[in-house]
């Protein structure tokens, strides 16, 4: 049971001018949600890099291994064969196919994690305060439980810096 | 705001975020059309003509097609080449330009990605029909068997399944990542429940949070960095199928890059074959301008002279490499029974393209429109010419054939063209066809006359 | 009796098959029939017939399956000694038996007559014997009745017949057999009948000419081994003429080169066609086929000159070739008594000067011997006298077809129809029988007992490899039961020899001893009889006048040919020849008029252009080489009934023939052409003739070749210095298979294709397909011209999978389905083959051969089997070599070098724990040549004959710069220019 203080903006840099203002007075802003990427919104909340990168390199460094070693196993020692005279450790022909899957570990697992990092997914049911945020509402989310202030306090504060129809909720979690 | 009048804006006429949203969901909500049920049904007839003709080689073999002793690749693999070209400009534009920071690549790469997956799974079909025995062509797959029986990592075509299958699915997945954002749009533009459900899930859920789009591009980002590579591997790869045999003609180390920017060239002609008549239909022509279509030619001018600067270096290498099968092979080229394909592809792809020097004729949307589509004839020629008549005529004489496909082949051919416009039309009802958010982010910077609605304590006029 | 009650059984199911042929071909041919069922019952018979080989026991008691006959070890090959003779063409064999059914015909190499080698159609034999189409019972009018009937009713006829004094003609082929002759002897005494053999194409004005030049009317043997200088007017003894497996074989061996001191022989072919012996001549002589007479008689006249014999003035042929002719009389003069002049032409007089110029050249004894005379071609234009002027009361035809292949059809026809009994004997229907009231079927060559004398004092025997397939019954046996004799057959052999035979020899003291040792052999030699040769100038006088009196031939003269493959057109028009293209024009499944280059042009005729020449409307076909008023058609075609619908091509030419004073003729003069507009696509197989300056085919000519054995192959040296490699090459221990191929002694007469076809169950695709360049043969004989197009020179090269070691097919193919053995054979597996047809493109040969359609039935998508000549019926399908993969559709097929045959080798040396001897083991192309042109063999074992061959100075690799490094190699092709 946690109460939710929520207000929109309707212009990116409105919403800019309004989180910094938050932030000076010390209010922790829960969320903010946009129709498009914000520019330097990130920097504002102070975000910390993505992780998604090193695990991108991770997924490609082990399919790089995988495919080649498979790929050496199968000529050398899974059924060696002669081929065209070549010797059974053909190695240039093994090199087109371990870039092919490298590229397809590492995208498919980077993809894979974004998703579950930020639990989207097929069939997840996201909690949407208002509709037009996917539209052209640029949207401040304040939460009771991790600020000193009070509801209402918040309500002022958020109404302060500019923003449209503020309301107040309770929801679960 | 204004933008600065040096450079031209990409969002023509006076734009809100509201607007773009409207704008660019305007097919996805509509009923569609009289014209859309006419084309998508044209279309659906000619892909299903092609599935009989592909069932119809599948029952009676190969022998249905032309391709005889001497030239055992023919339309097949030609379509195949040239399908995959057409795959190219998608994950090009998306991946290379976004590295590269090309605002202009907002507004088209969403509807170029699409038709890159539409080509690449046409182009996919190729070789699997033209194979012999294709309910055993699972043997492709290094699958663990009881004869412990492997693949042959050697082989080229080998190599393509790789390149093909990895390009397709992660254009695939650039793709869907890209639309995940736009999809919870339509989702809350949606009235219908069921209609809201659908598109909930398609969107896993979306709901624009700052950390989401934080990590959404930072993954954009590398998914571009590793999607680059693999487009220029992918037709670099197809080309080994050629370049690594020992075919006269064939065998070309230069095959590669001239291959790669081959296909970048017949891709973006593609590109702008259907997006001068997408603009049109749906209309976005404030979205796709006819700035965009004088980039995308500048495109053209660049790659169009690499292809062509390829083939005098061709012909130039047969001469000097004095391998008299060399030599033949290109005079057999120009002046053989097949030159009228040679000159077809030669007047198509090297000389069609320099007119675009003329800003004039760039920005001319009928002549660009005829010119993309002279250049895609072009390219499906220079494949004709690099598969069938380097083969008609190899080493020994006493081979020497000629080949003229069937009508199998040619509907065949024509089926593919079927289903790529099936799935377009498809495509265009049910996502959007410009990247919303993407647009939306250089709305300010690059419109014409952006729309800014102040937040101060008036409430903003709904619609 | 319940065996032969199951045959009717199967027979009644084999009906409905024939019926539901599709004409299109592609339809699935179902047949309750289970093959398994068949070849029970088929085991039965044959078992016993194998039995019999060797033992007394009667067919008719035959052992059951299960009770394993000692010859017969399932799965493993019995051989048997027999013998070949169909329409004049002869070949000792061995018949491969697999699971008691003859699969393959081998060389007999004890065999005196034909110790090398077969002809192409010999090889193709074997698929007759499962012919679908043949008769299966006998008929009256059509209705199948039963012998003992057909016997009844006939013999009655006979008796009243020669009562009445009727004439009763019995018309046969040249019969060779010297029982066979007693016994029709026999037949004719107590019929009062007439006996005449007919020869489709007769060699009488040969006989007439040794008549009446040397007193002895018979066929010399030639002996080609021994003349240093042939020269030859328009004769094939190549290809058709006489006896060609054993001239090939001689011809051959004066053509070697593996030890310096060999002799190359000189071959002059003075020709209007291109032929197949023609175009291996070293200098060939363009002459028109009407200017042979005057030709020979310039010859004739200007030895006379210099040796003083009497000399008649004679119309000099055309100016262009007297100089050359001159240079023929040069090498002539200069080897007396080592040359040998012949001529194919049929014309007494012509065969006179013949024999007039070769004792001239003191030929007689040396190149030209009477001891061991053929006794094949006895047929003569008297032999249809009585069918055409005195219409005959009863006639018996035994398996000759003179209604198809005698200019005079129609009256034979009436003369058939007229006589109150006809009957036919003959194992397929064809134009005569169809005509006759009794159809009397006759097994085929391997189901029947026999013996053969061919040539004079070597007699051979034929003996039953496979029990009679249906109710036939040998034309032998019919003669017996007419004549009332009780004794069998195989009896009445036996008896003949143990009194005739038996006598003659000293190494067997028992007649059944004797019999079956003979029989293992297949053949007895007796010594030659002494035969005086008279000499009777003046008769060449005589027929110098003659040819003096000819009068000059105007307009067109069209000359018959026979095709190495289809020769007179006799019997079922087997698929395989068919399929086979002509070895000169390389066309396929058709006969067609060849006109002359300048000929085409000036009439703007173009290949498959459709012309009317006389009453013939015919394709013609531009054949550089041809004489300009010469037009040149192969007989053989055209036949129309007993033969499946894809089978029936081409135009019957034998209606141009015509007698003149009684001998029949084959160049008639006067005809012009006319163009009708129409158009057919003919099957050619290889549609571009020069080799583009490629070295492709090497030669040079003997003197250079003399001075330097690699002379015309020195770039072999030179590549082989530029050869660098990034991989070190494979190493191969033990075995390292390879094959090489002498250019100068392959003539193209494609028994390799042939016996490939027969080991390799290589389909046959039809005309349709092989236009559309689809054909199957592992083996083909690339023929390219050089020189004008006047009178070009001409080189072949027969190219299978090259078996590289650095195989450009093996790195492409995505599924391994063809890699290299540790043998260095490059390996198909056909069961992986997906069929992408990359490893085809890649293959800088094209050897490769991809399975468009189901030819074979081995598909496993039913109701689109495509399958023209109906070879994948359950009958026709006996034929299948047992060790060899029948190919399904889309599967990529090529030669092997005959692995199966390896591995069965190796095998038995591994069993007799030894080492594999060189040449015992023989890929069936190289079984098959009769030049030993191909030889297979061991690269590692230094001293085996192949890899002498390959470190000859000839030798060199096909492509050898793209450094694929062949295991075939090819030795450069010398023509003797001296």
């Amino acid at each position: 049971m946690r109460t939710i203080i929520y207000g929109h903006f309707t212009d990116d840099s409105d919403l800019l001018g309004a989180v910094k203002i938050l932030q000076e007075k010390g209010i922790h802003i829960a969320d903010v949600r946009t129709p498009f990427p914000v520019h330097g919104l990130d920097a504002v909340l102070k975000l910390r890099r993505s992780h998604l990168p090193k695990v991108a390199f991770i997924a490609g460094v082990i399919g790089a291994v995988l495919m080649f070693s498979f790929q050496y196993w199968v000529f050398t020692e899974g059924w060696p064969l002669i081929f065209g005279g070549k010797p059974y450790s053909s190695i240039l022909s093994f090199i087109p196919g371990t870039f092919e899957i490298t590229v397809l570990f590492a995208a498919f697992a980077m993809g894979i994690a974004f998703l579950v990092r930020s639990n989207l997914g097929p069939g997840s049911i996201p909690d949407i305060l208002d509709e037009e945020v996917t539209n052209d509402h640029f949207q401040i989310i304040l939460s009771a439980k991790d600020n000193t202030l009070s509801e209402t306090e918040l309500a002022e504060a958020l109404e302060a810096t500019g923003a449209l129809d503020v309301k107040q909720v309770n929801t679960k979690k | 705001m204004q933008v600065s009048q040096v450079r031209e804006p990409l969002i023509n006429g006076e734009k809100s975020y509201e607007n773009i949203t409207a704008d660019v969901m305007a097919p996805v909500r509509a009923k569609p059309g009289k014209l859309w049920f006419f084309g998508f049904g044209i279309s659906a007839l000619v892909m299903l003509g092609g599935f009989a003709a592909i069932a119809y080689t599948i029952w009676f073999g190969i022998g249905t097609w032309g391709v005889n002793r001497t030239i055992g690749w023919g339309w097949g693999i030609t379509n195949f080449v040239w399908w995959v070209g057409i795959g190219h400009a998608g994950t090009f534009i998306s991946a290379i330009l976004l590295l590269f920071r090309q605002k202009w690549r907002t507004s088209i790469n969403r509807a170029a990605e699409a038709m890159t997956i539409f080509a690449v799974m046409c182009a996919g079909l190729f070789p699997l029909i033209h194979m012999g025995r294709l309910p055993l062509g699972f043997f492709i797959l290094p699958y663990p068997n009881t004869r412990e029986l492997w693949v042959n990592f050697n082989s080229p075509l080998l190599w393509d399944v790789f390149a093909i299958t990895a390009y397709l699915l992660v254009s695939l997945l650039f793709w869907y990542m890209g639309l995940i954002p736009d999809l919870g749009t339509i989702r809350d533009r949606m009235k219908t429940l069921w209609k809201k459900k659908v598109y909930n899930f398609l969107s896993f859920g979306w709901k624009g949070s700052a950390r989401h789009w934080h990590r959404h591009e930072s993954m954009s980002l590398v998914l571009a960095g590793l999607a680059a590579p693999l487009v220029l591997s992918v037709h670099t790869i197809v080309s080994f199928d050629f370049a690594t045999s020992v075919i006269p003609g064939w065998h070309t180390t230069i095959f590669p890059p001239y291959f790669v920017s081959g296909a970048v060239f017949s891709g973006f002609a593609m590109v702008l074959t259907l997006m001068i008549v997408t603009r049109r239909a749906l209309n976005l022509q404030e979205y796709i301008t006819v700035g965009h279509v004088e980039s995308m030619n500048k495109v053209i001018i660049a790659t169009g002279s690499i292809v062509g600067i390829a083939y005098i270096t061709e012909l130039f290498m047969a001469w000097y490499s004095g391998v008299e099968y060399e030599r033949y092979a290109f005079i057999n080229r120009a002046m053989g029974p097949y030159a009228w394909a040679y000159w077809i592809m030669m007047t198509c792809n090297v000389i069609s393209p320099q007119l675009l020097w003329i800003k004039k004729l760039r920005r001319n949307l009928t002549f660009t429109f005829i010119l993309s589509i002279f250049i895609n004839i072009g390219m499906w020629f220079e494949r004709f010419v690099i598969v069938v008549t380097s083969l008609h005529r190899d080493y020994l004489p006493s081979s020497w054939s000629m080949y003229k496909p069937t009508w199998v082949e040619v509907a065949i051919f024509m089926g593919t063209f079927g289903l790529f416009f099936t799935l377009f039309f498809l495509f265009i009802r049910v996502f959007p066809v410009i990247a919303l958010a993407e647009v939306k982010s250089v709305a300010k910077s690059s419109a014409r006359k952006f729309i800014r609605k102040s937040s101060k304590n008036q409430k903003p006029e709904k619609e | 009796m319940s065996e032969e009650n199951k045959y009717w059984h199967i027979l009644e199911e084999f009906e409905p098959i024939k019926d539901e042929r599709l004409p299109k071909g592609r339809e699935e041919v179902t047949s309750p029939t289970s093959r398994r069922n068949f070849l029970k019952v088929l085991g039965l018979g044959t078992a016993s017939a194998a039995f019999i080989a060797s033992c007394k026991r009667p067919a008719e008691k035959a052992i059951p399956y299960f009770i394993k006959p000692e010859e017969i070890t399932p799965g493993k090959a019995a051989y048997y000694a027999s013998s070949y003779f169909n329409q004049n063409e002869f070949c000792n064999v061995l018949v491969k038996v697999r699971d008691n059914r003859p699969i393959k015909l081998e060389t007999n190499p004890k065999s005196v007559v034909t110790p090398k080698g077969t002809s192409g159609r010999v090889q193709a034999s074997v698929l007759d014997v499962y012919n679908v189409n043949r008769y299966q019972h006998p008929q009256k009018s059509g209705e199948t009745i039963d012998w003992e009937t057909a016997d009844g009713e006939i013999v009655s006829q006979l008796r009243q017949l020669a009562n009445e004094g009727q004439p009763v003609l019995l018309l046969t082929p040249t019969i060779i057999s010297p029982t066979t002759k007693k016994l029709i002897g026999n037949f004719a005494e107590t019929f009062g009948a007439e006996w005449q053999q007919y020869d489709a194409i007769p060699m009488d004005g040969f006989r007439e000419a040794n008549q009446r030049t040397f007193g002895v009317n018979a066929l010399p043997e030639y002996r080609f081994d021994k003349a240093d200088c042939i020269v030859s007017v328009g004769c094939d003894f190549l290809g058709t003429w006489l006896s060609p497996v054993e001239f090939s074989g001689q011809y051959a061996k004066r053509r070697d080169l593996h030890n310096s001191d060999s002799q190359l022989n000189k071959h002059f072919q003075i020709e209007a066609g291109m032929s197949l012996t023609g175009s291996n001549a070293d200098v060939r002589i363009r002459a028109e086929r009407s200017d042979y007479g005057r030709i020979l008689a310039y010859l004739y006249n200007q030895l006379a000159a210099k040796k003083g014999a009497p000399a008649i003035a004679v119309p000099t042929p055309p100016q262009e070739i007297t100089p050359k002719l001159d240079e023929v009389l040069d090498d002539l003069t200069a080897n007396e008594g080592k040359s040998l002049v012949v001529c194919g032409d049929n014309n007494p007089d012509y065969q006179v000067i013949v024999n007039g110029i070769n004792q001239l050249l003191g030929n007689i004894e040396n190149t030209i011997q009477f001891e061991r005379t053929y006794n094949h071609f006895r047929g003569s234009e008297k032999s249809l006298e009585t069918l055409l002027s005195s219409s005959p009361g009863a006639v018996i035809i035994w398996d000759v077809n003179p209604v198809y292949n005698h200019p005079e059809s129609e009256k034979i026809k009436a003369a058939i129809e007229k006589a109150p009994l006809s009957v036919a004997i003959s194992a397929l229907p064809d134009e005569t029988t169809e005509l006759c009231q009794y159809v009397l079927p006759s097994p085929g060559y391997l189901e029947c007992w026999d013996d053969a004398e061919y040539k004079t004092g070597v007699v051979s025997i034929l003996q039953p490899t496979l029990h009679k397939l249906f109710d036939a019954r040998q034309a032998q046996e019919s003669l017996l039961a007419w004549m009332g004799n009780e004794s069998s057959w195989l009896d009445t052999i036996k008896n003949n020899w143990a009194s005739t035979y038996f006598p003659q020899q000293n190494e067997q003291s028992d007649t059944e001893r004797f019999w079956v040792e003979t029989l293992k052999k297949g053949e007895l030699v007796l010594d030659a009889p002494s035969v005086t040769i008279a000499s009777n100038p003046d008769e060449i006088g005589n027929s110098l006048n003659n040819i003096n009196t000819e009068n000059q031939a105007e307009g067109f003269t069209i000359e018959l040919v026979e095709n190495v493959n289809i020769g007179t057109g006799h019997g079922p028009l087997n698929p395989w020849l068919q399929e086979v293209p002509d070895p000169v024009t390389r066309i396929a499944w058709d006969n067609y008029a060849s006109i002359s280059p300048a000929v085409a042009r000036q009439e703007g005729i173009k290949n498959g252009d459709v012309i009317q020449l006389g009453n013939l409307t015919i394709p013609a076909f531009v054949q550089p080489g041809q004489a300009d008023k010469t037009i040149s058609i192969a007989v053989g075609y055209g036949r129309v009934n007993g033969i499946p619908e894809e089978l029936i091509t081409g135009v019957n030419a034998f209606p141009l023939a015509k007698a003149e004073n009684g001998f029949r003729q084959f160049a008639v003069s006067g005809f012009s052409i006319t163009k009708t507009g129409g158009f057919e696509q003919m099957a050619l197989v290889q549609g571009h003739q020069s080799m583009e300056g490629r070295p492709i085919v090497r030669e040079s000519t003997y003197d250079k070749w003399k001075e330097d054995p690699a002379s015309g192959n020195e770039m072999h040296e030179e590549i082989k210095h530029h050869h660098t490699t990034l991989y070190k090459e494979h190493e191969y221990k033990g075995h390292k298979w390879g094959m090489a191929i002498d250019l100068n002694k392959c003539t193209g007469c494609s028994a390799c294709v042939l016996a490939c076809n027969t080991e390799n169950n290589i389909p046959v695709v039809g005309k349709k397909e092989v236009r559309r360049a689809h054909e199957m043969h592992w083996i083909r004989i690339d023929r390219y011209y050089n020189g004008d197009e006047e009178n070009p020179e001409v080189v072949r090269q027969p190219v299978m999978c090259q078996h590289c070691d650095n195989a450009p097919c093996e790195n492409v193919c995505p599924v391994a389905a063809t890699n290299h053995s540790s043998e260095g054979l490059n390996q198909m597996a056909y069961n992986r083959c997906i069929g992408t047809r990359y490893c085809n493109n890649n293959c800088p040969y094209k050897v490769r051969r991809f399975n468009w359609m189901d030819y074979t039935g081995a598909d496993a998508i039913p109701n689109n089997r495509y399958d023209p000549a109906n070879l994948t019926m359950d009958l026709s399908r006996m034929r299948h070599n047992p060790d060899v993969t029948v190919r399904a559709k889309g599967v990529i097929e090529k030669c092997s070098f005959c692995v199966q045959r390896i591995q069965e080798k190796k095998l038995t040396a591994k069993n007799e724990g030894r080492q594999l001897e060189d040449g015992e083991l023989q890929p069936a192309c190289q079984q098959a040549c009769p030049s030993d042109a191909i030889v297979f063999g061991d690269m590692n074992d230094p001293n085996s004959k192949v890899s002498k061959m390959m470190k000859d100075p000839r030798n060199y690799h096909l492509l050898e710069e793209l450094h694929t490094l062949p295991s075939v190699g090819y030795l450069s092709k010398i023509r003797n220019k001296s």
